[in-house]
């Protein structure tokens, strides 16, 4: 019984130990990001190529309304590249930051060119992306 | 046609097609096709102006998006108003002043064809002239690929005039003013690239652009048959090319995202048989600099500035032949420059300078009324000052992506004309007279 109950807490304490070091970053990006600064940051590198209306509009890139949580290569109606659509990938926070930094270092096929190089300019699109309404 | 006439339009380059008004270069189709609103690929919500966004789906061939019908339709009207009439009704079917006239109305096949390859095909109806045309032609297959760990796209377009493939709108009719009055007093003295050849010739242009920096395109162009024109309703005003007419341009843009600026050079040699029969011919070389600059922000206050510096050495064998003159070699130079800013993509204001000169040669250009010259020189200045409004092209706008709308007033005030401030047709007209009160209306479906 001992036993069990130990390995019950071990368990317990590894899955709050996971969580709050998932939950750390994300906190820490969504603190670091101005939601605001966000939307400028969108406007001036994201919106030629990409959509964030209600209405799910793909450009030359898919839409990004509620990107967060969604299966990477999923949009209905746009044509991914494979490694994209074959990656399982679901977008968080943290793997939108390191996609953003050097798209193709993530997909080397992906037809995005271009990220943004400033951490800054990331962590305040990704807070503006969270929530674009 | 007489000799003399053809040659006097050789010489000023074919005024009217240089004078007259743009169609409007908006095209709601790729919009439709791309998902993308007017804004994405035109500063100010209204084409032709581009952004960087939209020199890259030109580049691509306009295939970006997915197949749709292309078509699309676009009209505009405009109201005239010189500070002094002219001495005949400004055309057939309108006054010598105050004009209003629903200046073309357009149909567009403008859109994906097939994956990397797209169309901006324009057949224009307009008013002033009761007459239809085939007036644009570019068909552009587009192949993306990767040189040197840089993407590039490499591309061949078919098309009908110099200088429309150009990304950079620098030097052809795409260049601003996009709108202009046409029912005006016409100015002698435009360069041949200027649009001297649009529409009256076939060519095929092969472009690299690489890394989205470097631009660099080689075409040859021939003069299209005198039927097939008929066919296609443009007149054959320029005469029949002697061999291929060669078209180059090298440009380089650096992107700051925020930013854009780009500088570039354009070339084109040309030899016309003005009445398409064997023997001399008029020659023209044009050679020219450019330099544009976008301040794009968060793509909702914009800054753009344009400058280009175009010159043309002309050697004019066949006017000395037929006795038209006895100058052989003529030089032309223009320089135009713009600053536009646009607030919220919708309310713009655009000031510009224009200026002109060349060899004086009283033979070629002689006094007439409104449209010609006293001293013989083919100079003209002065400056336009525009304003207008867009109240559409964006994404959150009703009928999106259906439907644009630019209104515009525009004043263009000369210092000189046709080689003189006063007196410049030896008529008694005045530079000043020509300044134009221009308000148009502009509808994109």
């Amino acid at each position: 019984m001992r036993g069990r109950t130990d390995s019950l807490i071990a368990a317990a304490f590894a899955l709050g130990a996971t969580a709050l070091f998932l939950a750390m970053p994300l906190a820490g990006l969504r603190a670091a990001g101005d939601h605001e600064a966000g939307a400028d940051v969108f406007d001036a590198y994201c919106s030629d190529c990409h959509s964030v209306s209600p209405k799910g509009t793909n450009r030359k890139g898919p839409s990004l309304y509620r990107v967060l949580g969604r299966r990477a290569g999923t949009v209905p109606g746009f044509d991914y590249s494979q490694g994209m659509a074959k990656s399982g990938l679901v977008w968080n926070p943290q793997n939108l930051n390191v996609y953003l930094a050097n798209p193709r270092g993530m997909f080397a096929d992906g037809k995005m060119k271009k990220g943004l190089p400033r951490p800054e300019d990331r962590a305040n699109v990704i807070a503006y992306l969270a929530n674009p309404d | 046609m007489s000799v003399e006439m053809r040659a006097g339009l050789s010489a000023s380059v074919l005024l009217a097609v240089t004078c007259a008004g743009s169609p409007a270069w908006a095209v709601p189709s790729y919009s439709r096709q791309t998902g993308e609103p007017c804004t994405s690929c035109h500063y100010g919500g209204y084409g032709p102006a581009l952004t960087p966004h939209g020199r890259e789906f030109k580049l691509g061939g306009y295939a970006d998006g997915k197949a749709i019908i292309p078509l699309s339709v676009t009209a505009s009207a405009s109201f005239t108003h010189t500070a002094k009439d002219q001495s005949e009704d400004a055309s057939e079917h309108d006054g010598r002043n105050d004009n209003f006239a629903l200046n073309e109305v357009v149909g567009w096949i403008a859109g994906r064809i097939l994956p990397h390859l797209g169309s901006f095909v324009a057949i224009e109806y307009s008013e002033p002239e009761r007459h239809a045309e085939l007036d644009h032609f570019n068909v552009t297959y587009a192949l993306p690929l990767r040189i040197g760990g840089k993407d590039a796209i490499l591309g061949i377009t078919a098309n009908n005039a110099p200088g429309s493939t150009d990304p950079f709108q620098s030097f052809s009719e795409m260049a601003f003013p996009h709108d202009s009055a046409e029912l005006v007093p016409e100015r002698i003295g435009v360069p041949l690239l200027t649009d001297g050849l649009g529409g009256q010739v076939g060519g095929l242009n092969g472009y690299l652009w690489l890394d989205d920096s470097v631009y660099a395109e080689i075409g040859g162009y021939r003069s299209l048959d005198h039927r097939l024109l008929d066919t296609i309703g443009v007149e054959d005003e320029a005469g029949k090319i002697a061999g291929v007419a060669t078209y180059g341009r090298l440009a380089y843009q650096k992107d700051f995202g925020k930013q854009v600026a780009s500088v570039g050079l354009v070339g084109m040699r040309v030899a016309l048989h003005p009445e398409r029969d064997p023997g001399p011919t008029n020659k023209y070389t044009d050679w020219g600099l450019d330099a544009t600059y976008q301040y794009l922000g968060n793509r909702k206050n914009i800054v753009a500035a344009n400058i280009t510096y175009l010159h043309e050495n002309q050697q004019r064998d066949f006017d000395v032949e037929q006795g038209v003159t006895a100058r052989r070699d003529h030089r032309l130079s223009s320089v135009r420059a713009n600053v536009s800013y646009y607030r919220d993509n919708t309310y713009g204001v655009t000031g510009a300078l224009f200026d002109s000169w060349g060899t004086r040669d009283t033979d070629l250009f002689e006094p007439e009324e409104d449209g010609g010259s006293r001293t013989g020189k083919p100079n003209t200045s002065g400056f336009i000052l525009q304003a207008d409004w867009t109240p559409f092209g964006k994404e959150s706008s009703p009928l999106s992506p259906w439907l644009n709308l630019r209104l515009g007033l525009q004043y263009t005030g000369y210092f000189k004309f046709n080689g003189a401030q006063r007196d410049y047709d030896g008529f008694g007209r005045d530079a000043s007279d020509n300044n134009t009160i221009y308000a148009f209306a502009n509808v994109a479906l």
